[in-house]
C-alpha cells in the first residue's frame, strides 16, 4: 500500500475500519502517520471548542484549504480565473484556496469595480532602484485582543516556562498580524491570487505554532 | 540490537545503540533538549551514541521492522539543563529521518532520503543531501541548507532566518513570518522556487547565467533587481518600486519572491 491508497481509505480508517495492511503502511510511513496525528490533533482540539466560541469563518476556510491541499477533499471543480497561469506550484496553491473563500470573495468583489488597467504591467524593468515608503508594520507587530480559540491555546501552554510562553505569545501575535495584513490586502483586491496565497501561508504559520507548542517530551 | 552503557563523570551517561535495518529505514528522534547530529554511515545499520546529562532524562528506544524511534524521555523535575541529551547518529544514506528538538542544534548531512525537522528554537542544518524531501518547521531557530540537489524542499519558519546555499530542485518553498530568507545559488533544476514572508527580508543572489522566470512583489517594502530582466506580463498591478517581473536566460525555473512588508532584493553574484 502506498500513500495515495492510504489516503483514499483514510476516512474509513479514522472511523475504526482498519486493516493490517493499512496499519503496516502507517507504521512505516512518517508522512501518513504525521497526517493522521494532525487530524487527530484537530479532532481533539475541536472538541475543546464550545458552541459559543465558534471560530471565525476564516479559520474553517483555512482548515478546509489545508485539507484540500492534502487531497482529503476532492469534490473541487476548478473555477475560471481571469489571468491564465501555467500549471504550477502557485496555481495549485491558488486552486486550493479558491473554493473555501469563493463565497466571501464574491461578496467583497461585488462591492468593487473590476479594474482591468491594473492587471498587467509591461513597462521596462531594467535595474530598478526604487524608493518607497517604509513599511508601517516592520519589526513590530501590534498586540491585538486575543480570540477565544487563541486564549484556549495560550491556556494550554500556561505550564511552560515564562520565557517560552512569551515566545509563543509573540509568535501568535506575529501570525495574527500576518493574517490581518493579508485579509486587509484581499479586501482591496479580492482576486489577487498571490495575496490569497499569503493568507494561506499565514494560517499555515499559525497551524505550525499550535502544533509545535505541544509538549511531546512527556508523551 | 545491542545496548551498552558507560558511566561518565559529573552524572553524565553515555549510551550506544545499534540497530540492523533494511533499505529505506525510518528513523525518528525526539530530543527536547540538546543537539542531534546525523550523518550517513554504513548501509543496513543505525548507530546511536547518546550522552545523557543527568538521571532526570532517560532514553526510550524501539524498533518495529524497519522503523526506529528514539525518544529522550524527560522525568519529573527535568529542565533544559538536566534534560539535555547529545546525540551522534549514523544512518544509511537512504534512511528517512525525522527529528524533533526544542532547542538543540540539529544537523543532517550526506543523506539521500527524506529529512523532516521540527523545533522551537533549535538551529537546523541540512548539508550535502539530495534526491529527497526536506521538510523543516521552526519557530525561532535559524535554518541553513547547503548543497542540496534535486530536493523537494518545504521550510516553514516564524522568526528563524532561513539561509539556502547551493540549493536546487523541482520544488523549493520557504514560508517565513519575521525571519529573513537568503538564497544563494543558480535556481537550477527547472524548479519552482517560492519564497514568501510577512516582514522578513528576502535576498536572492544568483549568477549572471541563471535561467529564471522571476516575479517579485512586496506590498510595503522596497523591491530591487540587479539584473536587466526581459519584461514580461504580470498578473497583478505592479506599482513602480514595489514589484517586478521578467525573465533571464531560458527562464527554466520559476522564482516567486513575495513579502508583505519585507525588502526584496534579487542580486547578481559578483
Amino acid at each position: 500500500m502506498n500513500c495515495v491508497e492510504f489516503e483514499s481509505v483514510l476516512p474509513e480508517f479514522l472511523e475504526g475500519v482498519q486493516t493490517s495492511e493499512q496499519q503496516a503502511h502507517l507504521d512505516s510511513c512518517p508522512a501518513c502517520s504525521g497526517l493522521l496525528s494532525d487530524l487527530n490533533l484537530i479532532s481533539s482540539q475541536a472538541k475543546l471548542l464550545l458552541a459559543a466560541d465558534e471560530p471565525r469563518p476564516a479559520v474553517w476556510n483555512a482548515l478546509e484549504a489545508r485539507l484540500r491541499s492534502e487531497g482529503l477533499i476532492r469534490d473541487f471543480e476548478p473555477v475560471p480565473v481571469l489571468v491564465p497561469f501555467k500549471e504550477s506550484l502557485w496555481h495549485r496553491w491558488r486552486a486550493a484556496w479558491l473554493v473555501p473563500v469563493a463565497a466571501t470573495l464574491a461578496i467583497v468583489a461585488g462591492l468593487k469595480l473590476y479594474h482591468p488597467a491594473g492587471a498587467g504591467d509591461n513597462a521596462p524593468i531594467a535595474k530598478q532602484r526604487p524608493v518607497v515608503t517604509e513599511p508601517a508594520t516592520r519589526g513590530v507587530s501590534a498586540r491585538a485582543a486575543v480570540s477565544s480559540e487563541d486564549q484556549q491555546w495560550l491556556n494550554s501552554v500556561a505550564a511552560r516556562p515564562p520565557a517560552v510562553q512569551a515566545s509563543f505569545r509573540a509568535d501568535l501575535d506575529n501570525a495574527n498580524s500576518f493574517i490581518r495584513d493579508a485579509e486587509a490586502s484581499l479586501r482591496d483586491d479580492p482576486n489577487d491570487a498571490y495575496t490569497q496565497q499569503m493568507l494561506i501561508n499565514a494560517y499555515e504559520q499559525k497551524q505550525m505554532l499550535y502544533e509545535l507548542a505541544v509538549d511531546r517530551s512527556s508523551q | 540490537m545491542m545496548l551498552a552503557g558507560v558511566a561518565l563523570a559529573a552524572g553524565e551517561t553515555r549510551k550506544e545503540l545499534h540497530f540492523k535495518v533494511g533499505k529505506h529505514p525510518a528513523v525518528s528522534i525526539n530530543n527536547p533538549y540538546g543537539p542531534v547530529m546525523v550523518r550517513a554511515g554504513a548501509a543496513r545499520e543505525v548507530s546511536v551514541v547518546a550522552i545523557l546529562h543527568s538521571d532526570r532524562v532517560e532514553l526510550d528506544q524501539s524498533q518495529s521492522h524497519n522503523r526506529i524511534d528514539i525518544v529522550s524521555h524527560l522525568l519529573q523535575g527535568a529542565d533544559q539543563n538536566s534534560g539535555i541529551v547529545e546525540y551522534q547518529v549514523q544512518v544509511p544514506a537512504d534512511a528517512n529521518l525525522t527529528i524533533h528538538s526544542d532547542n538543540g542544534r540539529v544537523r543532517a548531512e550526506k543523506l539521500r532520503g527524506d529529512v523532516t525537522m521540527e523545533g522551537n528554537s533549535a538551529a537546523m542544518e541540512v548539508a550535502d543531501c539530495g534526491d529527497g524531501h526536506v521538510h523543516i518547521k521552526t519557530l525561532s531557530g535559524p535554518v541553513t541548507l547547503s548543497n542540496i540537489r534535486n530536493g523537494h524542499i518545504e521550510i516553514l519558519s516564524m522568526g528563524g532566518d532561513v539561509s539556502l546555499n547551493s540549493v536546487s530542485g523541482p520544488y523549493v518553498t520557504v514560508n517565513s513570518n519575521t525571519g529573513k530568507i537568503a538564497y544563494a545559488g543558480d535556481f537550477g533544476g527547472e524548479g519552482e522556487y517560492a519564497f514568501t514572508s510577512h516582514t522578513g527580508d528576502i535576498e536572492a543572489v544568483a549568477p549572471a547565467y541563471a535561467s529564471i522566470d522571476v516575479l517579485a512583489r512586496s506590498n510595503q517594502g522596497r523591491v530591487e533587481s540587479d539584473f536587466s530582466l526581459e519584461p514580461k506580463h504580470t498578473p497583478f498591478y505592479a506599482k513602480g518600486g514595489s514589484a517586478f517581473a521578467g525573465t533571464l536566460g531560458m527562464a527554466a525555473s520559476s522564482v516567486k519572491l513575495f513579502s508583505f512588508s519585507g525588502r526584496i532584493h534579487l542580486k547578481k553574484r559578483q
